[in-house]
């Protein structure tokens, strides 16, 4: 069944690292440049997280996640270059409209902690598997029954967007338009989205027999058939993950 | 079967079974609405409905999982908006048990209150990340004319995210009421943890 995560099944140094050493590079590097507002610390994690997205051999997978928002980007810079409060001098002016050094540098802080950010969660996004992820985080105390909540959304929304072509088929055999005005269109909507609501409804009521039968709520500690192995690299790893993100407070406390 | 309080957290198996099919019912909700082109997200039904069916907290989980798993599978910015969505699946759980499900105007009225949380939990994560842009043209047009008048960033970037917000909730809490209308009571009250049905 296609799911719909982006991730790249490679087998990559950044593949094998376990999930929650990947988790807590991602989240500690996504806030080090808030932390730490410095361009020059920004594009230190930026370089980091790109090298082990080209170690991950991801690197290529990331071009179309950035260029997606190319756009908002140009538009921040745009409107801070122009409009930013703080603005006074002048960087260059074109068809009589005049760019200011403050707008853009900020616009230019922010495009950098944005793609920085975008990289990081790459790191979770493109090179660990979803279902590890929350395996790993049931392995360390997430209850199983929120661990069951979110693996089952990895495989319904594939199911769901299957019975999506199926209604729309069924109501347009039924005489229901779906070309037209706005109003023609929007009236198609709520046609197409009552059958699909009341018939998931109805499987979500199948599913919790399924799962109580299957001794969901059963309070004894859980086995899991697949071993995680944390590598004592990734030991070292979470060490120097750890010291970046107390030096950075440090760093913080000290302003 | 006994009553309980509407904020419980004693969550029945179907109320848990429940939050994934809601995010499947916002994620169809957005294809729908793409497949069809209509002008709005309308991403955020299932949230809702669930909010209505299970309560406050089965709504506000719905919410927050569903950022959370497209943030971890396919788009990272929709994680972060987690929040906003969680407080979105409260006001709707905590107003619906309210009574403000009665009729239509107030239903109306649910979506504004619903738009004006939305706003206001994300502003600020708007002007942390982007300056206080939103990433949609009419609403980044908004934006830039108010701050090219000097006005206040929170309000400008408010106005902004206001302005995409308002029509998109409402319509999403009209659906979602309309469909909840229409679905039979047999089906509801499983998912309640606060009614009781009687013969």
């Amino acid at each position: 069944m296609k799911s719909i995560s982006l991730y790249v099944d490679l087998d990559s140094p950044l593949h094998r690292l376990d999930p929650l050493t990947k988790i807590s590079y991602t989240l500690v590097f996504m806030l080090i440049p808030f932390l730490i507002p410095l361009k020059s610390i920004t594009l230190i994690c930026l370089g980091l997280t790109l090298s082990l997205l080209w170690l991950g051999r991801v690197i290529k997978h990331i071009v179309p996640i950035i260029s997606f928002s190319l756009f908002l980007l140009f538009t921040i810079f745009l409107i801070q270059g122009l409009f930013h409060p703080a603005n006074e001098k002048v960087a260059f002016s074109i068809l009589g409209l005049t760019f200011y050094q403050e707008g853009l540098e900020y616009a230019l802080g922010l495009s950098l902690r944005f793609i920085n950010l975008l990289c990081c969660t790459s790191i979770i996004i493109l090179a660990t598997k979803p279902s590890d992820l929350i395996q790993s985080l049931v392995r360390r105390g997430l209850s199983p029954r929120f661990g069951y909540v979110m693996s089952s959304v990895l495989q319904i929304i594939p199911q769901m967007s299957n019975t999506t072509q199926v209604i729309l088929d069924a109501q347009k055999s039924r005489g229901m338009e779906t070309e037209g005005n706005l109003f023609v269109r929007a009236k198609a909507y709520i046609p197409l989205l009552a059958p699909l609501v009341m018939s998931s409804l109805v499987s979500a009521n199948d599913r919790s027999l399924a799962l109580e039968v299957r001794a969901f709520n059963a309070q004894r500690k859980r086995t899991f058939l697949s071993e995680e192995k944390v590598t004592f690299t990734a030991l070292i790893f979470r060490f120097l993950i750890f010291f970046s993100f107390i030096s950075s407070i440090v760093w913080r406390l000290k302003q | 079967m006994e009553r309980k309080n509407v904020w419980s957290l004693n969550f029945s198996t179907i109320s848990l079974a429940l939050i994934p099919v809601s995010v499947g019912i916002n994620y169809v909700g957005k294809l729908f609405a793409a497949t069809l082109k209509l002008p709005l997200w309308l991403d955020s039904i299932g949230t809702i409905l669930a909010a209505m069916l299970a309560g406050p907290w089965i709504g506000a989980i719905s919410g927050l999982i569903n950022n959370v798993i497209y943030g971890i599978t396919m788009d990272a910015v929709s994680a972060i908006y987690g929040i906003t969505s969680a407080a979105i699946g409260i006001t709707v759980g905590w107003l619906a048990y309210k009574g403000w499900l009665k009729n239509w105007w107030r239903t109306v009225g649910l979506g504004i209150i619903v738009a004006l949380v939305s706003t206001i939990v994300s502003t600020p994560i708007n002007i942390k990340f982007w300056g206080g842009q939103t990433g949609n043209i009419w609403g980044d047009a908004l934006f830039a004319t108010l701050m090219a008048k000097k006005a206040s960033l929170f309000l400008a970037s408010f106005l902004d995210e206001l302005l995409v917000d308002l029509p998109d909730k409402i319509a999403v809490v009209l659906i979602a009421y309309i469909i909840h209308q229409t679905l039979p009571n047999r089906l509801t009250v499983l998912f309640s943890n606060n009614k009781t049905e009687t013969l």
